[in-house]
């Protein structure tokens, strides 16, 4: 699915978080939002995702104004599991709270897909690790087959081997089953890895863009200071 | 000139607070007449309640009905009115006493709970979780909780009303020297249903004002730690002023 998002503006009461920010997601593509913490990128896919309103600006869904956000999933940053329910009930949640109760199957394969041992089947969120949280928060987000999957800083809190291996399973996952990406980081290594398309936000506004592959060989200063670390 | 600038916003938030709060029961009500009924969910958290809340609302009852008995017979013993006892007892229990602490108490054992569960789930983006799953927060998070707290708090009231006439029975009994057959046919006697109805009618209306409140405060908390510690602090602070205020009310109107 191809979402465009034209000159778009948002406010909290009167802090302009996102200023003038066009971008275009291609269908079946990964694409990567890059940006410091705090430059709004949680807030561009939450307004992309219809969580969050707008101000200004305009939102097209393969072309069109409205969309059901049925055909979207989010991997949240850090998870956001439900404490209450076990790891097979969060990933099978719909399915879960319809009381339907042939969902094993599918949750099985979705927890080995996602390299999840099926011994944690019924453990909590409490009594697993924060990779297989996100593992598990990974396979929730799968498990309504989206078009489109949101990854909120899926390697935040991470170690460097996790965090490789998250990054392995999110390209593994997206090639399997064709599923377009938008991943928001501030991890350029992850952003390289696992991207396609980037663009970079700095200041509520759209700063730079391209293909992944060509991030280190940026021209743009501003971009160049925030890969490097810099200050500008 | 900064005084009355943070008068008229402190008023400003006052009365935008109040609105958010009818707009809230007023969706409530929508979502809770077009339902998704978790039923899983909903015996879950009254059976949660209840169990929980058991050793405080016993512990309520008869330190309460033991204070009164001690209380009244100081009071009335000057007057030789000893035998009034048990039915100032019953009374006050059944119909102040015994809804209104354990209106106080419910707040701030459950009320509390909720509001810290709830606004974690916020801070957590577990509300946003919902969301993106297709659930609506008010089906699976607030009519749960509004619903096993309004059906329980009439069962606290009944035990409290009895295991405080029990309380002060103890002590009129073995410590005053009351006869226990006469203080029984007295309590009996001199409560009727109409006591005890208005008093169940009070706890109906401050279970749904401590559920609504609280879950209003954890769905609209601040951020971080602090946002939870003061969802948590203003659904105990305004679920009490609530019961308070609308006892009055409930009193006018009954008696």
């Amino acid at each position: 699915m191809d979402i465009e998002i034209k000159n778009l503006e948002k406010k909290f009461n009167d802090n302009e978080v996102l200023k003038d920010i066009s971008l275009k997601i291609e269908k079946n593509k990964s694409t990567i939002i890059l940006g410091q913490s705090g430059c709004g990128k949680s807030v561009l896919i939450k307004i992309i995702y219809q969580l969050l309103n707008y101000e200004k600006g305009t939102i097209l869904y393969e072309g069109k104004k409205n969309i059901d956000i049925d055909k979207f999933s989010m991997l949240f940053q850090y998870g956001a599991l439900f404490d209450s329910l076990n790891l097979s009930e969060n990933i099978a949640f719909t399915d879960y709270m319809d009381n339907k109760i042939n969902y094993s199957r599918k949750v099985k394969s979705l927890m080995a897909d996602v390299g999840l041992d099926a011994s944690n089947y019924h453990k909590y969120p409490s009594e697993v690790s924060g990779g297989m949280k996100k593992r598990a928060a990974l396979a929730r987000a799968l498990y309504k087959n989206p078009k489109v999957i949101f990854l909120d800083e899926p390697t935040t809190g991470l170690d460097p081997i996790n965090s490789d291996l998250i990054n392995d399973l999110i390209i593994k996952v997206i090639k399997k089953r064709k599923i377009t990406a938008v991943t928001i980081t501030h991890d350029i290594k992850s952003a390289i890895k696992t991207g396609d398309n980037f663009y970079f936000i700095d200041k509520g506004i759209t700063q730079e863009e391209g293909r992944c592959d060509k991030i280190l060989s940026t021209k743009n200063k501003i971009f160049k200071s925030f890969i490097t670390g810099a200050r500008y | 000139m900064i005084f009355i600038e943070n008068l008229g916003k402190s008023f400003i938030s006052l009365i935008s607070g109040i609105g958010k709060l009818i707009l809230f029961i007023a969706l409530f009500f929508r979502y809770f007449f077009k339902p998704k009924f978790y039923l899983k969910i909903n015996f879950k958290y009254f059976i949660n309640i209840f169990i929980s809340s058991i050793p405080i609302i016993a512990l309520t009852g008869i330190f309460s009905g033991m204070v009164l008995a001690l209380q009244s017979y100081t009071g009335f013993s000057r007057f030789s009115a000893e035998s009034a006892i048990p039915n100032i007892v019953v009374l006050t229990l059944t119909r102040e006493l015994g809804p209104v602490l354990t209106g106080l108490m419910i707040s701030a054992r459950v009320g509390s709970s909720i509001a810290a569960e709830i606004a974690t789930m916020r801070v957590t983006e577990q509300i946003d979780a919902l969301k993106t799953l297709n659930t609506n927060y008010y089906n699976y998070l607030v009519t749960p909780r509004v619903l096993a707290l309004t059906l329980a708090m009439p069962i606290f009231v009944t035990l409290v009303d009895f295991i405080g006439v029990m309380g002060g029975y103890l002590v009129s009994v073995y410590k005053l020297g009351f006869n226990e057959n006469l203080y029984l046919v007295n309590t009996i006697n001199f409560l009727s249903l109409n006591d005890y109805l208005s008093g169940i009618f009070k706890a109906l209306v401050f279970g749904f004002i401590i559920s609504i409140v609280s879950c209003y405060s954890g769905l609209y908390s601040g951020k971080g730690a602090f946002g939870v510690g003061s969802a948590t602090t203003n659904s105990v602070v305004v679920s009490s002023i609530l019961i308070l205020f609308s006892n009055y009310i409930l009193t006018e109107i009954f008696f």
